[in-house]
């Protein structure tokens, strides 16, 4: 029997939801937890072997929202669920942060761990994972969340992203690796009904829906030297960084290359026709 | 002879009383010391960890599979060529997702000749419908090692500086039959730097122990299928790059990835170039990635241009190779007893329960042995860390 695991990452960073406050009084945290509990309910009643992890992400870490740590024994679904996360949102709120950079890869690092470990126990899984994302992207962890996408890929781990504010190129990126879905909410008060619309159904339910059309993503590289976006350039083939114009040094690994000089075309010697 | 230094045989007394390793415990099982060994050799892949040295990246890798008569050999379930053949499917697999912008070629050998199944290509699903294909064959015949190396080397030796040669031969017979001398050959291949490795199947044979030192490979002979797949799981790594090795600049093009749906209105379905040899393959298709030099489209990368051949890749494929450049350092093991501090993993969150707890150097958290393993082989980064870690902003994409 197929079980089918899914993971919301929430994220809850204390700037963007303080601001959104002011802005927009309607919509605050309260209102997409409760819209995230929906969903993970509805999850859970879709198919009695279906299962549910919700983790928040917060500046400096991240928290297993459900299931709780001090669960040994096996998921208790239903209404325990929506009354343990909300504890969990109260003592996560209640630590404050100055840093506005967004840092959702790290649980995702540790979801994969989560769902990896669950594989192992020897029944077929399909997971996937939700990302609900406030904040703007920070751009030094790329790395890390390159290697979170290329773990997901090798697991078939697909994950999908729900953007609420700004677009975020590592996520489109993400969704695209892996095969899963990334939409931006035009009105975040109807979050509810995109998250059951969009995010609810299986993977391989997807193919018989239709679902928001997939993103155009830029997958050109950026240049180490002016951070422009470039369609050819050249690649140091000892550390692999990227450089617009051919320059004699790597700056990275400060490698001496050879320049190619043009070859040398020898002129052919005509024969002389022998004067008759 | 000359002077070399040789593993001691059994004759010389190298192995002595191995029957010693295993030891039984009270009630006469001997469960405890092969979980132990299982244990060791679960940890001791990860460690295999060359430092800070140069490795090469760009791979141009040639694979001699051997379908002499004694590939026939039921050893290895149900025979030893489907054996191979099978692990040479996952070989493929995990080459291309370790080295994204490397290419392998496929050489069979039998009836005392040598030919291409596959040519060097980046492309895994080209190899592994060959590989498939080749399950039919009949196996007959001695192998020839200098007429597939010989093949071998006329196409690597035009490949570029930059990048790394090799030639891994699956070795099953014990015989090898030759137009002339193989010594001679074994020079030439050193001087155009192709590094040979040799896998073999039935037993050691010292042809090859020469020809893997002299080339600067490794030489191993398989105990059983678990074994073989370890090999292979080897090889797959990137190996460090020779100190002769050029480095330089490669020119290469990131394309766009044009999506256009029917309702667009300039939009016409086009050829792709990549399909122009086989009639199997889609014909017209809408969407796919124009090369920036020459405005031929393909279908999927990494490909190398066949208009204008300038190397198309996108990121993510250059970002796959990164975790070899800088690669993580092993956990500290340490006994359950000793540690202090919440008994739960930090990763999958579940009680520790194994006789050891790993902790990171760095932020000091503990893991469980299989979120260890996943981490080093799988993740290539330690979850704790990174969340208060500054990784320099080199590759930014948007």
């Amino acid at each position: 029997d197929e079980v089918s695991l899914l993971v919301v990452v929430v994220d809850v960073n204390p700037i963007w939801w303080g601001q959104q406050a002011q802005r927009e009084p309607e919509f605050t945290l309260s209102k997409c937890l409760d819209s995230v509990m929906v969903m993970g309910n509805s999850h859970l009643v879709m198919n009695r072997t279906n299962k549910l992890a919700i983790i928040a992400s917060h500046c400096q870490e991240s928290h297993f929202l459900y299931p709780s740590k001090h669960w040994k024994a096996g998921d208790a679904a239903g209404d325990d669920a929506v009354s343990s996360s909300r504890d969990g949102k109260y003592e996560v709120l209640a630590v404050t942060n100055d840093q506005i950079s967004e840092e959702v890869r790290n649980l995702m690092a540790r979801n994969i761990h989560r769902v990896s470990k669950e594989l192992e126990a020897g029944q077929e899984m399909k997971s996937r994972i939700l990302v609900i994302k406030a904040a703007e992207d920070c751009a030094l962890q790329y790395m890390n969340f390159m290697n979170v996408i290329f773990a997901a890929q090798k697991n078939s781990i697909v994950i999908d992203a729900c953007v609420l504010a700004t677009d975020s190129g590592l996520l489109q990126q993400a969704c695209d690796i892996t095969g899963g879905l990334y939409l931006k909410i035009p009105q975040k008060s109807a979050l509810a009904q995109y998250l059951l619309w969009v995010f609810l159904p299986d993977a391989n339910q997807r193919s018989q829906l239709v679902l928001p059309p997939p993103v155009h993503v830029d997958y050109r590289a950026a240049c180490f030297c002016h951070r422009n976006l470039i369609e050819i350039g050249y690649v140091c083939s000892v550390c692999l960084s990227i450089f617009c114009n051919f320059s004699p040094i790597c700056t990275t690994c400060e490698t001496a290359f050879k320049i190619p000089l043009p070859q040398m075309v020898k002129p052919k010697k005509k024969k002389l026709k022998p004067a008759t | 002879m000359d002077e070399e230094p040789e593993r001691t045989k059994r004759w010389e007394g190298g192995y002595e009383r191995t029957w010693e390793v295993l030891k039984e415990d009270e009630s006469g099982s001997l469960k405890a010391t092969v979980e132990d060994i299982l244990f060791k050799d679960k940890r001791k892949r990860v460690f295999e960890n060359y430092g800070q040295v140069r490795l090469g990246m760009m791979r141009h890798l040639f694979v001699v599979i051997d379908t002499s008569r004694t590939m026939e050999d039921q050893d290895l379930k149900p025979n030893r060529l489907t054996s191979t053949l099978k692990l040479m499917e996952y070989f493929v697999d995990e080459y291309f997702d370790q080295n994204p912008i490397s290419q392998i070629g496929i050489i069979i050998t039998k009836n005392k000749r040598a030919e291409k199944l596959t040519d060097l290509a980046g492309n895994p699903q080209k190899h592994i419908s060959a590989l498939k294909k080749a399950v039919d064959t009949t196996c007959a015949g001695e192998p020839s090692l200098y007429n597939s190396l010989n093949l071998a080397m006329h196409t690597l030796k035009h490949m570029p500086g930059h990048t790394s040669r090799e030639v891994l031969v699956i070795f099953s017979s014990l015989t090898t039959c030759d137009p002339s001398n193989i010594y001679d050959l074994i020079k030439t291949l050193k001087g155009l730097k192709i590094r040979v490795s040799v896998i073999g199947l039935s037993a050691e044979v010292r042809v090859c122990t020469i020809l893997t030192r002299e080339t600067g490979g490794t030489y191993h002979v398989i105990l059983d299928e678990t074994h073989f797949r370890e090999l292979l799981t080897f090889h797959v790594k990137p190996p460090p790059a020779s100190s002769s090795s050029e480095c330089s600049l490669i020119r290469m093009g990131f394309p766009q990835h044009a999506i256009a749906s029917v309702s667009d209105q300039d939009s016409k379905p086009s050829f792709s170039m990549s399909h122009l040899d086989n009639s199997s393959g889609p014909g017209l298709t809408l969407g796919g990635y124009y090369c920036p030099q020459c405005r031929a489209k393909y279908t999927e990368l990494p490909v190398e241009c066949k208009v204008c051949g300038l190397t198309l890749v996108s990121a993510p494929h250059l970002a796959r190779s990164f975790h070899h450049l800088f690669p993580m350092d092993a956990f500290q093991e340490m006994p359950l007893e000793e540690f202090e501090g919440e008994r739960f993993c930090e990763a999958c969150q579940g009680e520790l329960k194994d006789k050891s707890v790993f902790i990171c150097s760095v932020c000091s958290s503990a893991f469980c042995v299989e979120c260890d393993l996943f981490i080093h082989d799988t993740l290539h980064c330690c979850p704790s860390c990174i969340h208060s870690q500054m990784v320099p902003s080199t590759w930014l994409t948007d």
